[in-house]
């Protein structure tokens, strides 16, 4: 079995614990408005993991392409993102198909969650360094 | 009546449709590209390799939540947009 790069986990432990925090948020805010049940749960669970997997998936593929020649890596980045778009849309098939088991929009809005997690790094970013720099003093 | 629900419901599976198609060829191009650069650039600097593929995949997150974008407004086209749009003209025409 190949070895994950460090630079991978690092960048999935820090997606998937935004993940956890915005989908925490979510539930919350479902039950403010009165309007949680259990398809809520499921339904942010499913895409919860399906967005995490599709980042681990995306940073395996970039780590694997940028080994290779210009214009492999090109084409191994197309068909890896072709081919995660597909199997994220799959999955997001099957929470709207099912509306007995998950929520729509606990289905969809968790697909936002990652890029919600990069839109806060600059601050996180800095925070950490305050902090580290506190420390080092 | 039912020639009107059929034009919104091939409306919004020809506005799904179209969504998905353009949307979802951006960020394969995008990370194509952004990736055979950063081959160019580790090519070159070698020891930079670790600060590269970092912000490589950050920025491939990036360029891909366009597609991600797309794919929303496909499923809320096909899945609530019809309910939504066919409630809408029966109040219109009161029924």
């Amino acid at each position: 079995m190949k070895k994950i790069d460090p630079v991978v986990l690092k960048e999935t432990k820090y997606i998937a614990l935004w993940t956890l925090i915005f989908s925490a948020l979510l539930q919350s805010v479902f039950l403010v408005i009165g309007k949680w049940d259990y398809t809520v749960l499921l339904g942010n669970l499913l895409t919860g993991v399906a967005v995490v997997a599709n980042f681990f998936v995306m940073a395996m593929d970039v780590v694997r392409a940028v080994e290779k020649e210009e214009k492999e890596a090109k084409q191994t980045m197309k068909l890896s993102s072709s081919l995660r778009l597909l199997a994220l849309g799959l999955v997001v098939m099957v929470g709207a198909l099912l509306p007995n088991c998950f929520n729509l929009w606990a289905v969809l809005i968790p697909l936002l969650f990652p890029r919600a997690a990069i839109l806060i790094r600059p601050l996180w970013d800095r925070k950490k360094g305050r902090e580290e720099a506190e420390h080092e003093e | 009546m039912e020639l009107a629900i059929g034009i919104i419901l091939g409306c919004c599976a020809l506005g799904a449709g179209i969504c998905m198609g353009i949307g979802a060829v951006g960020p394969g191009i995008g990370e194509g590209n952004a990736v055979s650069k950063a081959c160019e650039a580790i090519g070159r600097q070698p020891e930079s390799k670790s600060a590269v593929t970092s912000t490589m995949i950050m920025g491939c997150a990036i360029a891909e939540t366009t597609g991600i974008y797309s794919l929303v407004i496909a499923i809320l086209l096909i899945f609530v947009a019809p309910n939504v749009m066919v409630n809408v003209l029966k109040s219109a025409i009161g029924l």
